[in-house]
């Protein structure tokens, strides 16, 4: 292996510090040497916070299809349902990221409604059970077209819905957090929990994409599927 | 919740607190942004300042007191605000830290 970085492209330092940055610092460091939490705490909860992934959500929507109580609990109280899989929105030391704290909804695909979420502000994400946000979610092409030409955008996944299917999108923001539900497809009867829930990818809760029985995001897509 | 503290409209730069100073529509949240999301999580982990009090906090202030401020910068004030209200740091400790990460910062 090379041991020269001559490969990568220079990282673009614009050199400002921002006035934000300094004072986050400082309120950091001041909490930490009051003793109100460690250098330690902070780092593992960066760490942690960092390494969440849509795990969370494939499980939701996997136990969704497999039990109809607890989609009806989920569809109903999305903030609540979420502790039945060990992700509470309001705990730290649980799987929840409290500042993302709202009211959490789930979104039910039909064979006649299509959900798919946005924030047109900013970023707001349910990263409780998807992690952190795909870089093209938070583009402003993504954000300022989805509103106004959904199909076209989804098409531009690689996903056509059919005329006769409404599109709904869910403006993200501060208050509330949206994931879809997206549909079971066909051939997947007699699944399990688990291999339900490899196929209930990040994007098919965005609503950019809809589950195949023949793909998962665990593996290269030339490793999977035709 | 009290009135605006001078420390914060004095020590950040006038022009930084135009709400065009950190545009809404590059998106993605800067490195401190994390960081003060991380710094609020143990500091309501460690019950100094609980995040949903914190939240309406950022709610009222933002909307009022601090309404200048960029959006994305209301954690980092207000928590800053909350923990001079509570007494745990005064405004002259928090004029020397920021004084002194400033100095850390522009070191080169």
């Amino acid at each position: 292996m090379s041991q020269t970085h001559d490969h990568h492209a220079p990282i673009q330092e614009s050199g400002e510090i921002s006035e934000f940055e300094i004072l986050e610092t400082a309120v950091r460091e001041l909490a930490i040497e009051k003793g109100l939490f460690s250098a330690e705490d902070h780092r593992r909860f960066s760490e942690w916070a960092e390494s969440v992934g849509p795990a969370g959500g494939s499980r939701l929507v996997a136990k969704a299809w497999t039990d109809p109580e607890f989609k009806a609990r989920l569809l109903a109280d999305g903030t609540e349902t979420c502790k039945e899989v060990g992700i509470d929105w309001r705990d730290p030391t649980g799987s929840g990221t409290p500042s993302d704290y709202t009211y959490f909804y789930v979104l039910e695909n039909t064979p006649t409604v299509h959900n798919v979420i946005v924030c047109t502000l900013c970023s707001c994400y349910p990263r409780p059970v998807l992690g952190m946000s795909p870089d093209w979610y938070r583009t402003p092409n993504y954000r300022r077209r989805l509103v106004r030409w959904p199909r076209e955008v989804l098409a531009e996944f690689g996903l056509h819905m059919p005329p006769e299917v409404e599109v709904r999108v869910h403006d993200s923001n501060q208050k509330s957090r949206f994931m879809v539900m997206p549909m079971r497809p066909e051939g997947t009867e007699g699944w399990t929990e688990e291999q339900l829930a490899a196929i209930v990818t990040r994007d098919t809760m965005i609503g950019v994409a809809l589950p195949q029985v023949d793909w998962t995001a665990s593996e290269p897509p030339s490793k999977v599927g035709a | 919740m009290s009135d605006g503290y001078r420390v914060l409209f004095d020590t950040l730069e006038p022009g930084s607190r135009r709400e065009s100073s950190l545009p809404e529509l590059d998106g993605k949240p800067a490195p401190w942004e994390s960081s003060m999301q991380a710094t609020c999580e143990c500091l309501s982990w460690r019950g100094a300042l609980d995040n949903l009090e914190r939240r309406e906090a950022e709610d009222e202030l933002g909307e009022t007191i601090y309404l200048d401020f960029p959006v994305r910068a209301r954690s980092a004030v207000v928590t800053a605000h909350a923990l001079l209200d509570l007494g745990i740091i005064d405004q002259e400790e928090l004029r020397s830290k920021m004084e002194a990460v400033r100095e850390r910062f522009e070191r080169e």
